[in-house]
C-alpha cells in the first residue's frame, strides 16, 4: 500500500513538472510576452518600448533558465541600474535588495508574483480556492443526494415509467452545458423584465425586484440563498445527470443479483430490500464516479464563476489566462493537476475499501 | 404588415422544413422496411428511445444538408429596422425578401431562424469530423498499447493522462489564441494528428490484403493519394485544386478539440483491448499465425464496435458542447459565424430583455446533444441484447 | 467684484474678446466658445461673463453629505499615472490625485490646483498661477516647484508608455525636458516657454494621465503610497475585484465644502460582460455603471436606472494601413469608402446613438470644424471603381477588437461592403492581443477617445511619423497645413486651414469614420452629479446621494 502511494505521488510530481513546463513554454512565447508588456505598461507602446520593458523585468533570459528560476533550482535574475538600484526576481518577492541572486522559486515556497492582481500568487490562490471550496461544497451537497435519489429510484424498477422519466431527465441534464443552463436560469429566475420574477413581484411574493440574483459577487462577503442558488444549481445540474446514470446502471445490476432475489422470495418488503441490501452495493460505482467528477466540474466552475462573476478559482484561472499572468497560470495548473490526481487516488483507494473483492497487489 | 402569431410562426417554420420532413419520412420508411437486414442499425428501430434520438439527430443532419433551401434569409445580411424584433415580426420593406423574421432578429438585425439553420451546418461540419479523427487516433494508439502492453503502454498511458490532467479550459486558452495561430504550433499539431488517420487506413487495408498484392496496391495507393491530397490542403493549406482547405482559425479550433478528445478514446480502446485479447478467438488467430495488426484491426476492433459506436455518438455531443464553450469564451470560430456557441454568447448580453436570439440556438444545441445521447442510449441497449 | 475681475481679464486677452464677438454673431456655439476661451486662460466665470451670462449654478439642489456610493467600474492593476492608458485607472485615484485643470462636461476648463493661467497672444508662453493654500495630505505645502516637477516627469520620454510625453512636445528636447522650458518664477508662479505655438497645452494638462503626484512618488503605484492633495484616501484596491475609497478625516482639503460629499465610494469590477452589470443592478448591488452601450442603455433605463448622455468627439476609425497591399492603392481605399453608408452603420452598429461623421476625423463640436459638402455612398460605383483597380475578386479582411459595439460596427461595415459585391471577411481579436499590432493591421478598426481640439487627434494619428499613426498616411501638404493650424489661435482662421485639411483626408480615402459616438451612463435616481462625462471622467469628489 505504501509503495503504491509513493508511486502515485511520484507520478503526480512528474506529471505536474511536465504540465507546468508546457504552460510555461506556451505563455512565454514572444507574442504572449508582448501582450503581457502591453497590458502591464501601456497598451499603445512601441516595439522598442516593449523590448526594453521585457528586458528590464527579467523576461529576456532563455526559457529554460527562467523555468529553473520559477522552480527554484536556479538563482533569480538580478539587474543593476545605472543609478545603483538593484532589481530582480527575489528583490520583488522578498521585498529586500539583499535577496538579489538567491533562489526563490517553488522549492523555496515562493509561488511568484501575479501581474494581473499585483499580489503574491500564493495569497491570490489561497483566497480564491477558499471561495471555490465553498461553492463546490454546496454543489456537492445539492448534486450528490439529488443524483443518488434519481439514480436509485430509476434503477429500482428497470423499464418502469418512473425509470423512463427519470432517465430522460438525467440525459437531458447531461445534454445541457453550463453556459446554456446558466443563461436559461438567469432569463427565467433573475430578470426583472422577463421570466417569473416580475410576476412574483407583482403578486407581492418577493420583496426585491428578482427572485434570485444573477450575480454572485456579493456572495464573497455573505452567502445567501438569493445570491448563491443560481451558480450552484448551474454547476450541479450538468454533473448530476452523469452520476445519476451511473447510479441507475449500478442499481439495476444489483437488483438482478441472486441475494436480492432470495430476499424477495423470502418475502422481505421491497423498500426494506432496497434500503438494507441493495443500496450499499449499488453505491460503490457512483462513489468513484463522484470523485472523478470533481476535476470534471472544474470546467463548470470556470464557466459558472465567469458567468456569475464570482471570484473563485475558476474565475482566477480565466483572468490569468486572458491577461497572460504567467506565474498565476502556472500555480493554477499545479493546483488543477493536484486536484485531478488526488481525486483519482482517493477514488482508487475508496474503491478498494468499499469493494472487498479487490486488493492492491 | 402585422406580425405573425405563434401558430402561424410554427406553421411557416414547418413549411420551411419541408425537405427535411420528406427526407426523414423516406429514411424511416426504408429503415423500418428493411430493418432485419441492417444489423445494429436496424435493431435501433426496436427501441423507442433510440428511434426518438435518431430522429432528432437526423432532423439536424438533414437541416444542415438542406440548409440552403430551408433558410428564409441570408445568415449574415442585416435588414434595417429589424434589430431585436420579436419572433414573427414583418419586414418593413421586404422587396423580394421573405416578408417575415420567423424567430425574430438579433442585435445586428439578422434573421435568428436562418442563423440557427446555418448554425446546424457549421456545428455538424466540425463536430462529427473532430470526433472521427479523435477516434482514429485513439484506436491507432489504444490498440497496440492494450495489445502489446509493456513500455509502449506505460509511455502512451502517461501521455494520455498528462493531457487529461490539464483543465480543458486552460488548454483552450493556451492553444486557441490569435498569438498561437501565428506560430507553427497548430500546423505542427495538425501535421501529426492528421497523419494518424492516413496511417490507420493504410495499415487497416494492408493487414487485410497483404496476401493479395494487386488488390492491396490499388486500395492503399488510392487511400494514400486521397489522404495526401487532403493532408496538404488541410495542414499546409497548399491544395492545388483548392478543394481541401481550412482557415487557420478553424484548424486551430479543430486541433484543440481533437487533442482534448483523443486521450479519452485512447483509454477506452485500451481498456477494451485488454479485455478482448484474452478471448479464445484472439488466441486462435495467433495460432493461425496472423500478424499483430491483423489481429488488432480485424479481430479485436470489430468485437469492440458496440461500446465504441455508443461512445462515438456521445463524443459528437460532447464535441458540440466543447465548441460552444469555445464560443462562450470568445475563442471560437470566425466571429460572424452562425455556429450555436458564438450565437448564444452574443445573445447572452441582452438576455434579460430580448431572450430569443440566445434561446433559439441554446435550445437547438440542447436538442442535438440530447438526440445524440438518446441515440447512444438506444444503441447501448440494443447492442447489449446481442 | 467677480464681474470686475472677469472684465479685467477679458481686456487682457484680445483673442478671447474676439471669441465673444463671434459667439454673439452665432458663429460659435457655447461649448466651442468655452473650450477655446478657457484654454487661453480665462476663468470659467470670466468666460461666462464675456458671454453676458451668469455662470450656471452647479446644481439647484443642496448636496447632501454622507452615504456610500457603489459603482460598476473596471479596476485594473495600477501604475505610474503618466503611463495610464485607461481612464478607469485615473478615475479610481481622483479622490486624492488632483489635476492642474479639469475639463468640464460643458466643454470648459476649470482651474483646480492652478488658480488661473495666461497665454501670450501667439500661444508660445504660458504663465501658470498656482492656487495658494493647497496642502498635500502629508502636510507639505503645494508650490510652483511641485508643478515644475510634474511637468518634468511628463516630459521624460525614456519611461516606457509615458503618453504625456507625446502631449508635451513643445517643452521637450531629446526625449526630455528642454533646458529653460519651465521657469519657476516664485513660489506660486511657473512660466512655460514653448519651442513652437501650442494651443492645446493646457487642455492636455486636463487629460487623465496628467494627475499631479508628490515629489516623493517613485513612479510605481499611486495606491500603495497615496500622497495627494485631494479629500479621499484609498482603503483597498484589488484589480479585477474592486476598490474602496473613503474620506480622509486627517486632511484639510483646499476646497472644503464644495465637494467630498460621500463618505465612501466602492468600485465594483464586474468584468466586461454587461449581462453581469445588469444582473448586479437588478439585485440592487450597484448605484450606477461606468458606461453603458447600445441596447444595454435601454435595459438599464427599463430597470430604473435612467441614462445620462454626453455628446462627444469620440469615434471609431475603420482605417486602412497604406503600408499594406492593396490599401496602398488610393482607388481601393476610396472604393471601399464609397460602399459604406455611414448613417446605416450608425443605425445598425451603434443604435443611432450618435451623429454621422464624414471620414476626416474632425468633429462638428471641435472649435475649428469646417463644414464640407456631404459625402454620398454608392454601392455600384464602389464596385466599378474596385474593378477598375483590378481588385474585384480580392478578399479583404476587417479586423476589430472583441468589444461589442466595435465588433458590431465592423460587422455592419462588412455587411454593406458585402451588399456591394465586395468579398470581405471579419476577424475579431480579444482585447489582450488586439493592441499588440494595432498600428500595423492592414484593415482594422480603432477606438479613439475625444480630444477637445480638432488638431490634437490629427497630430497624433495622421501626421507623417506621428506616434500613433496607424494609417501610415504620409502627405506633405497635410503635414505643413497641420503645422500652420497648430499656431493659429483664432478659430475662424484655423477653420479655413482645416477645410483644406479635411478635404485632403477625404480625397485620400484615409479612413472610414462612420459616426461620432454619444456615450451614456445609467445611474439610480438618488445619485446626483454623476452624469456621463465626454472624456469618461468619474470625479466622485463632486458626486452625492439623496
Amino acid at each position: 500500500m505504501l509503495l503504491f502511494l509513493l508511486r502515485r505521488i511520484g507520478l503526480m510530481l512528474v506529471t505536474a513538472l511536465c504540465l507546468t513546463f508546457v504552460v510555461f513554454a506556451l505563455t512565454n512565447m514572444p507574442a504572449k510576452l508582448e501582450t503581457l508588456a502591453k497590458t502591464q505598461a501601456g497598451s499603445r507602446m512601441s516595439d522598442a518600448e516593449v523590448a526594453s520593458w521585457l528586458d528590464r523585468n527579467g523576461y529576456g533570459e532563455p526559457l529554460v533558465m527562467r523555468y529553473g528560476e520559477w522552480l527554484g533550482v536556479w538563482p533569480g535574475w538580478v539587474r543593476e541600474d545605472e543609478d545603483g538600484t538593484v532589481t530582480g526576481r527575489c528583490v520583488t518577492l522578498r521585498d529586500t535588495p539583499e535577496a538579489a541572486g538567491e533562489r526563490c522559486g517553488l522549492l523555496q515556497g515562493d509561488w511568484g508574483f501575479s501581474t494581473r492582481f499585483r499580489a503574491d500568487v500564493a495569497d491570490v490562490i489561497t483566497a480564491r480556492l477558499g471561495a471555490t471550496g465553498l461553492l463546490m461544497m454546496w454543489v456537492l451537497i445539492v448534486m450528490v443526494p439529488m443524483a443518488l435519489i434519481v439514480g436509485v429510484l430509476a434503477g429500482m424498477r428497470e423499464g418502469s415509467r418512473t425509470d423512463r422519466t427519470l432517465s430522460t431527465f438525467a440525459i437531458a441534464s447531461t445534454a445541457t452545458p453550463e453556459y446554456v443552463s446558466g443563461v436559461l436560469f438567469i432569463a427565467l429566475l433573475a430578470s426583472s423584465t422577463v421570466g417569473i420574477s416580475p410576476i412574483l413581484a407583482e403578486w407581492g411574493w418577493i420583496d426585491g425586484r428578482v427572485l434570485f440574483q444573477g450575480n454572485a459577487r456579493s456572495a464573497m462577503d455573505n452567502i445567501t440563498l438569493s445570491n448563491f442558488t443560481l451558480p450552484v444549481l448551474t454547476i450541479a445540474l450538468y454533473g448530476m445527470g452523469y452520476v445519476a446514470r451511473i447510479t441507475r446502471a449500478s442499481m439495476t445490476e444489483v437488483m438482478t443479483q441472486q441475494y436480492i432475489r432470495t430476499a424477495r422470495l423470502k418475502g422481505v418488503s421491497f423498500s426494506k430490500i432496497v434500503l438494507r441490501h441493495a443500496l450499499r452495493n449499488a453505491l460503490i460505482a457512483p462513489f468513484t464516479v463522484i470523485m472523478l467528477q470533481i476535476p470534471w466540474l472544474l470546467n463548470g466552475v470556470v464557466i459558472s464563476e465567469v458567468l456569475f462573476s464570482y471570484p473563485g478559482f475558476g474565475w482566477t484561472l480565466y483572468e490569468a489566462a486572458v491577461n497572460n499572468d504567467i506565474e498565476l497560470l502556472l500555480a493554477s495548473s499545479v493546483v488543477a493537476v493536484v486536484v485531478v490526481l488526488v481525486t483519482q487516488l482517493i477514488s482508487d483507494i475508496g474503491y478498494v475499501y468499499l469493494n472487498p473483492r479487490i486488493r492492491i497487489s | 404588415m402585422d406580425p405573425l402569431n405563434w401558430f402561424e410562426i410554427l406553421a411557416r417554420m414547418a413549411q420551411q422544413f419541408l425537405p427535411v420532413w420528406v427526407a426523414l419520412v423516406v429514411t424511416y420508411a426504408l429503415s423500418i422496411r428493411f430493418k432485419r437486414r441492417l444489423g445494429l442499425y436496424g435493431k435501433l428501430f426496436d427501441s423507442t428511445v433510440g428511434m426518438i434520438g435518431f430522429g432528432i439527430v437526423m432532423f439536424w443532419l438533414f437541416t444542415a444538408l438542406f440548409a440552403d433551401i430551408v433558410i428564409t434569409h441570408d445568415a449574415l445580411s442585416q435588414v434595417s429596422g429589424m434589430r431585436n424584433e420579436p419572433p414573427g415580426a414583418a419586414l418593413r420593406d421586404p422587396g423580394d425578401l421573405y416578408p417575415y423574421y420567423l424567430l425574430g432578429g438579433d442585435s445586428l438585425a439578422r434573421d435568428v431562424f436562418s442563423r440557427m439553420v446555418m448554425g446546424a451546418r457549421e456545428v455538424l461540419r466540425i463536430a462529427p469530423f473532430a470526433a472521427m479523427i479523435s477516434f482514429m487516433i485513439g484506436i491507432t494508439l489504444g490498440l497496440p498499447a492494450g495489445y502489446f502492453g509493456g513500455k509502449l503502454d506505460t509511455g502512451l498511458t502517461f501521455l494520455a493522462n498528462l493531457v487529461l490532467a490539464f483543465p480543458v479550459i486552460l488548454l483552450f486558452f493556451l492553444l486557441v489564441a490569435p498569438e498561437i495561430q501565428e506560430t507553427i504550433i497548430p500546423s505542427v499539431m495538425a501535421g501529426v494528428l492528421f497523419l494518424v488517420p492516413i496511417v490507420f487506413v493504410t495499415i487497416l487495408l494492408n493487414a487485410r490484403f497483404f496476401t493479395q498484392p494487386a488488390k492491396r496496391n490499388l486500395y492503399v495507393g488510392g487511400v494514400l493519394l486521397v489522404g495526401v491530397w487532403a493532408y496538404t490542403g488541410l495542414v499546409f493549406d497548399a491544395d492545388p485544386a483548392g478543394f481541401w482547405s481550412m482557415s487557420p482559425n478553424l484548424l486551430n479550433v479543430f486541433v484543440a478539440v481533437v487533442f482534448v478528445n483523443a486521450p479519452t478514446v485512447f483509454r477506452i480502446v485500451r481498456g477494451i483491448t485488454l479485455d478482448i485479447k484474452t478471448r479464445d478467438y484472439v488466441a486462435a488467430a495467433q495460432t493461425r499465425g496472423e500478424g499483430p495488426w491483423y489481429i488488432m484491426l480485424w479481430e479485436i476492433l470489430p468485437n469492440a464496435r458496440g461500446p465504441l459506436i455508443v461512445d462515438f455518438c456521445l463524443r459528437i455531443g460532447y464535441t458540440t458542447i466543447l465548441l460552444g464553450t469555445l464560443g462562450f469564451f470568445g475563442l471560437g470560430v470566425s466571429p460572424e459565424s452562425p455556429d450555436w456557441g458564438s450565437t448564444i454568447n452574443a445573445g447572452r448580453r441582452l438576455l434579460t430583455v430580448y431572450p430569443h436570439p440566445a434561446l433559439v440556438p441554446a435550445i437547438a444545441l440542447m436538442s442535438l446533444v440530447l438526440g445524440l445521447n438518446l441515440l447512444a442510449d438506444g444503441l447501448r441497449e440494443e447492442s447489449l441484447k446481442d | 467684484m467677480k464681474d470686475l475681475h472677469a472684465k479685467r481679464e477679458a481686456v487682457r486677452h484680445p483673442v478671447a474678446e474676439m471669441y465673444a464677438r463671434e459667439h454673439a454673431a452665432r458663429k460659435l456655439d457655447r461649448r466651442e466658445f468655452l473650450t477655446r476661451a478657457t484654454a487661453l486662460g480665462l476663468a470659467v466665470p470670466a468666460a461666462y461673463g464675456l458671454l453676458g451670462l451668469a455662470a450656471p449654478e452647479a446644481s439647484a439642489q443642496e448636496p447632501q453629505m454622507g452615504g456610500t456610493l457603489r459603482m460598476q467600474m473596471a479596476i485594473k492593476a495600477q501604475r505610474d499615472p503618466r503611463t495610464w492608458d485607461w481612464s478607469e485607472l485615473a478615475n479610481a485615484c481622483r479622490g486624492w490625485l488632483e489635476y492642474l485643470v479639469d475639463y468640464q462636461r460643458d466643454g470648459s476648463l476649470q482651474p483646480v490646483l492652478l488658480e488661473s493661467w495666461e497665454a501670450s497672444d501667439d500661444a508660445t508662453t504660458y504663465t501658470l498661477h498656482v492656487r495658494p493654500g493647497v496642502t498635500w495630505n502629508n502636510g507639505d505645502a503645494f508650490t510652483a516647484s511641485d508643478v515644475a516637477h510634474n511637468i518634468e516627469r511628463w516630459c521624460d520620454a525614456s519611461v516606457e508608455g509615458n503618453s504625456m510625453a507625446s502631449r508635451m512636445g513643445s517643452l521637450m528636447e531629446d526625449d526630455a525636458l528642454r533646458d529653460g522650458a519651465v521657469e519657476v518664477v516664485d513660489d506660486l508662479t511657473v512660466r512655460l516657454n514653448l519651442s513652437s505655438p501650442d494651443i492645446a497645452l493646457i487642455v492636455s494638462m486636463a487629460d487623465y494621465p496628467a494627475a499631479i503626484v508628490h515629489p516623493s512618488f517613485t513612479g510605481d503605484d499611486p495606491v500603495a503610497n497615496p500622497i495627494g492633495t485631494g479629500p479621499y484616501l484609498p482603503v483597498s484596491y484589488d484589480p479585477g475585484i474592486g476598490a474602496v475609497v473613503e474620506r480622509n478625516t486627517d486632511h484639510t482639503w483646499w476646497n472644503e465644502g464644495n465637494g467630498a460629499y460621500l463618505d465612501r465610494i466602492e468600485f465594483i469590477d464586474l468584468g466586461t460582460d454587461p449581462a453581469s452589470w445588469i444582473a448586479a443592478a437588478e439585485a440592487g448591488e450597484i448605484d450606477l455603471n461606468y458606461q453603458a452601450q447600445g441596447d444595454i442603455i435601454d435595459i438599464f433605463d427599463a430597470i430604473g436606472y435612467p441614462r445620462s448622455e454626453a455628446v462627444t468627439a469620440a469615434t471609431i476609425a475603420v482605417r486602412f494601413n497604406q503600408d499594406n497591399e492593396p490599401y496602398d492603392n488610393k482607388d481601393v481605399r476610396l472604393a471601399l469608402q464609397k460602399a459604406v453608408n455611414n448613417a446605416i452603420v450608425l443605425e445598425l452598429g451603434y443604435n443611432d446613438l450618435g451623429t454621422v461623421a464624414e471620414n476626416h476625423h474632425v468633429c462638428p463640436i471641435h472649435p475649428e470644424y469646417a463644414e464640407l459638402p456631404p459625402i454620398e455612398s454608392d454601392a455600384s460605383a464602389a464596385m466599378a471603381r474596385l474593378e477598375e483597380a483590378g481588385h474585384a475578386e480580392t478578399e479583404f479582411e476587417l479586423i476589430s477588437i472583441d468589444e461589442p459595439w466595435q465588433a458590431e460596427t465592423c460587422d455592419a461595415v462588412a455587411a454593406q461592403m458585402r451588399d456591394a459585391g465586395i468579398n470581405i471577411s471579419r476577424t475579431i481579436l480579444p482585447g489582450a492581443t488586439f493592441w499588440n499590432d494595432w498600428t500595423k493591421y492592414p484593415f482594422s478598426a480603432t477606438e479613439w477617445n475625444m480630444r477637445p481640439l480638432g488638431v490634437q487627434v490629427l497630430n497624433l494619428a495622421y501626421r507623417t511619423g506621428g506616434p500613433w499613426n496607424e494609417t501610415a498616411f504620409s502627405n506633405e501638404e497635410f503635414d505643413s497645413l497641420l503645422d500652420e493650424a497648430n499656431g493659429i489661435a483664432d478659430a475662424d482662421a484655423r477653420s479655413e486651414v482645416m477645410a483644406r485639411i479635411e478635404t485632403i483626408m477625404q480625397e485620400e480615402g484615409v479612413l472610414i469614420q462612420p459616426y461620432w459616438r454619444s456615450i451614456f451612463r445609467n445611474a439610480a435616481e438618488n445619485v446626483h452629479g454623476a452624469e456621463m462625462h465626454p472624456t469618461f471622467v468619474v470625479d466622485y469628489v463632486k458626486y452625492w446621494k439623496s
